[in-house]
């Protein structure tokens, strides 16, 4: 048998288990420079945002009749912004936020 | 009850798979292998055999329809032949890498160019590296084992690899010969169904090959090493089982043949063995202590029971059908294996190879005697004069 | 032989508040923001639901999306090479249905889709869709398009349209152009030769309603279908990520992208312009183009001309283009 590190281990023949919700192991939220901002005023709920966002950041909060921003994900395309039909999306600069651009634990 | 049938190998192989309840077939036309695909079109448009019978667009496409289907649960049949073999290649690190357990038969057939339907072993000795197990039939009987042999060890869990099942072209794929069929009874008490440990299955959610970073990259090699490492015992099991309830007397790796008092055998895989046999009959009547060692499989190589084999003998001469050009012993691909295999054995015999039936020949029993002469040479000399010799177009031995 | 069909009817939608919220792309993928690929994928994912086979061959929503041992596929998903996503799915789906009719599998035929690129369609995987359609088998073959091999680095593929910058058709004095050849028509190659095949349709991540009912139809209908999505691509088109849906919207309206649907014959639009924009319109934000000069555009606006007619009818390119290497 081979010694293989525990961190090493690969599963069998690479078959991974699919992911539920989201995919934890690649976060990508640090890949913003821009942040889309919402002024709840202003939004129809539309849904534009919900519907275009490549990384289903947006999402639809029934309850409480809201568009809810995931910023563990969203890359800060801003096509939510530029499909916007109230301007209630503003980009801001990620650096304004005192939460802003994070670096990782780990790599990946 | 068994029964004694006359069938080619191509024949033969097809009962196996039948016998086998493949599940998905997939087929593509190329000479010799494809008699095997027409009797299993048969036997699926007469309703003897329930499976999928899908025309593939290609060998690439034979052996993808395969990938998916042994993916999704499927035990699965593919072959070819030559340059079919060749145009699969891509197919071939995928399906092991993934561990599917897709048996392919190949009845050899040479590599153009140019257009040549002769056997030649190089098609299927060119895809040795690719994660598969690969053995040669010498008669349809052996090929009709070999078929039900690999799906069992391929598909044990602690193996899980594809299988190269090989029989020369035309001698064996199209020569009949008697084979024993079995009852299904015992086929089914050989050969479990296949159990997938990840069958692509909508109510428990996998993804099969995702890219992996270097550092993993070497761990899935890691797997498919220890995986080779393991086999050799599961073909062990195997063959028990498979001469306990078929009758037979294989032994796992390496057979021997007129080798109790020997001085120098052939080492050999494949038809021409039956050849090389005869010829060894003939040669023992004029006094020569000629002996022949068989191997039934050059992937997972069997280095210990090779070694231990030929470390008996003073001269061992290694017959090859394919060749490597240019490699370290001038082309013998057996050679290769043989001598590296041979290297910390105690005792090393002399070893040379002969490059015989090459392009298809028939190795007819004169070559044989002439091998004998340069191999009874070499133990006088106590050296062999060349790596390889290109049997028939050599001066003098 | 008995034949296993799908008893499932995937209802169309009217609105983008009733697209179903569930994921089945989720967030956590390695592609480039903004990517139109993956705005694809979401929509489709979503559309097709739980019950599906996703086959994936090598391209950009291989290699950026299946990163390192984690992937964004909530249903099940394997890799197929660039070549052979076609042979990779019939295999599957013979599989499902020998072992449905043998009794080993319980449960419903699962809708399997390929998501291969342009290349994985129309270029080096063409022999193996073409023979997957031929076939019957049950499957879903999803072009998504953006017009090159973007993971490689953004060289031309059959779909680059005529005038595309890509590392492999870099304008210059000898080539001003930079791409010569006029592009592949999918659909058009699927409906000409594949008798089994009874519904054919394009798309847009710009109409994602659309787009989500076409899924919905391809899959409800039995046998083989096929989906020529556009998907464009900030980085290999080059132009801002936030214009992906505005960029893919100007297609249809300059008419270098068209939406119909096309069933047992029959062919009928979609979002179909009352008047088409000049393709400069389109060319003019995304920097492939920036090169180009007025005597290339108006080659360009003649061919999207001819192809305006109607889908299906062959469009002759208007001056012939040169031999690549003359």
């Amino acid at each position: 048998m081979f010694d293989i590190p525990k961190e090493r281990e690969v599963p069998f023949a690479g078959v991974t288990p699919a992911p539920v919700g989201e995919q934890p192991m690649m976060i990508t939220g640090n890949w913003r420079t821009y942040r889309p901002v919402i002024d709840h005023e202003k939004c129809n709920l539309c849904m534009n945002c919900v519907i275009f966002c490549p990384d289903a950041c947006w999402q639809l909060n029934e309850a409480e009749e809201e568009v809810v921003w995931n910023s563990k994900y969203c890359k800060g395309c801003l096509i939510c912004v530029n499909e916007c039909t109230t301007a209630a999306l503003t980009k801001t600069y990620e650096l304004d936020f005192e939460d802003g651009v994070v670096r990782l634990e780990k790599l990946f | 009850m068994a029964k004694e049938v006359t069938l080619s190998g191509c024949a033969a192989a097809a009962q196996a798979v039948k016998m086998a309840k493949v599940d998905v077939i997939c087929s593509y036309p190329i000479r010799p292998y494809t008699a095997a695909m027409m009797e299993l079109a048969k036997m699926v448009a007469n309703g003897e055999l329930d499976a999928e019978f899908i025309h593939g667009e290609g060998e690439h496409a034979q052996l993808s329809v395969c990938y998916g289907a042994s993916a999704a649960g499927a035990r699965t049949f593919t072959g070819s032949s030559g340059v079919g073999v060749t145009y699969a290649f891509e197919t071939y690190s995928p399906i092991s890498g993934a561990r599917l357990p897709v048996q392919m038969m190949i009845a050899d057939r040479t590599l153009d160019p140019p257009g040549d339907f002769g056997s030649e072993h190089t098609d299927a000795m060119s895809c040795r590296d690719q994660g598969w197990l690969m053995g040669w039939a010498e008669t349809p009987q052996e090929a009709f084992d070999n078929h039900l042999i690999n799906y069992r060890v391929g598909e044990d869990p602690r193996v899980m690899l594809p299988q190269f099942v090989c029989q020369d072209g035309y001698f064996v794929s199209h020569l009949p010969g008697k084979v024993t069929l079995p009852d299904q009874s015992q086929v089914d008490e050989f050969l479990p169904p296949y159990k997938p440990p990840h069958a692509l299955d909508t109510k428990k959610p996998v993804s099969h090959g995702p890219q992996i970073r270097p550092d993993q990259g070497v761990i899935m090699d890691l797997q498919r090493a220890q995986a080779f490492l393991d086999v050799p015992k599961v073909i062990r099991g195997a063959i028990d089982d498979f001469n306990r309830i078929f009758g037979r007397r294989y032994s796992p790796f390496v057979e021997e043949y007129q080798t109790d008092d020997a001085d120098v055998v052939f080492f050999i895989q494949g038809a021409h063995a039956l050849t090389a046999r005869h010829a060894i009959k003939h040669l023992r009547g004029k006094g020569l202590k000629i002996g022949l060692v068989k191997l039934r499989f050059v992937r997972p190589f069997p280095t210990e029971e090779v070694a231990e084999a030929l470390s008996k003998f003073k001269a061992v001469g290694v017959v090859e059908t394919s060749t490597s050009y240019g490699g370290a012993m001038r082309g013998g691909n057996l050679l290769h294996e043989v001598r590296a295999a041979l290297y910390d054995a105690p005792k090393r015999p002399l070893t040379t190879s002969f490059m015989a039936g090459m392009g298809g020949e028939v190795i007819p029993l004169q070559e044989f005697y002439w091998m004998a002469e340069v191999l009874a040479k070499a133990v006088k000399d106590g050296r062999v004069g060349k790596y390889v010799y290109w049997v028939g177009f050599e001066q003098a031995a | 032989m008995a034949v296993a069909v799908k008893t499932q009817t995937l209802s169309p939608i009217k609105k983008i508040r009733s697209v179903p919220t569930e994921e089945y792309y989720v967030p956590g993928h390695r592609t480039c923001a903004g990517c139109g690929p993956a705005l694809q994928y979401k929509l489709v994912a979503k559309a097709a639901g739980p019950n599906t086979i996703f086959i994936g061959p090598t391209g950009c929503m291989y290699v950026a999306n299946s990163s390192y041992l984690c992937t964004p596929y909530a249903v099940p998903w394997i890799h197929a090479q660039i070549t052979n996503g076609g042979a990779v799915a019939s295999g599957i789906e013979a599989a499902y249905q020998v072992l449905i009719r043998k009794g080993k599998w319980e449960g419903e035929l699962p809708n399997v889709i390929v998501m291969a690129g342009d290349g994985g369609s129309v270029d080096i995987g063409l022999q193996a869709m073409s023979a997957m359609m031929y076939r019957g088998h049950d499957a879903l073959f999803i072009c998504y398009d953006n017009e090159a091999y973007a993971n490689t680095g953004i060289q031309t593929s059959p779909t680059t349209p005529y005038g595309g910058n890509t590392t492999f058709t870099p304008p210059g004095p000898a080539i001003p152009e930079g791409k010569r050849l006029f592009p592949k028509d999918p659909p058009q190659l699927v409906i000409g030769g594949h008798p089994a095949v009874k519904y054919v349709a394009t798309a847009s991540v710009a109409y994602p309603v659309d787009l989500i009912n076409k899924v919905r139809k391809a899959l409800n209908v039995p046998g083989p279908t096929f989906l020529h999505i556009h998907a464009p691509c900030p980085k290999g088109w080059k132009f801002d990520e936030s214009k992906t849906v505005e960029v893919a919207k100007l297609a249809i309206q300059t008419g270098m992208w068209v939406l119909y649907e096309w069933e047992n014959g029959e062919f009928k639009y979609q979002h179909k312009p009352k008047e088409y924009k000049p393709v400069r319109e389109y060319l003019k934000v995304q920097n492939r183009f920036a090169h180009l000069t007025e005597a290339h555009i108006a080659k360009m606006q003649a061919f999207v001309d001819a192809k305006l007619k109607a889908p299906g009818i062959p469009v002759e390119i208007p001056v012939p283009p040169p031999r690549a290497t003359a």
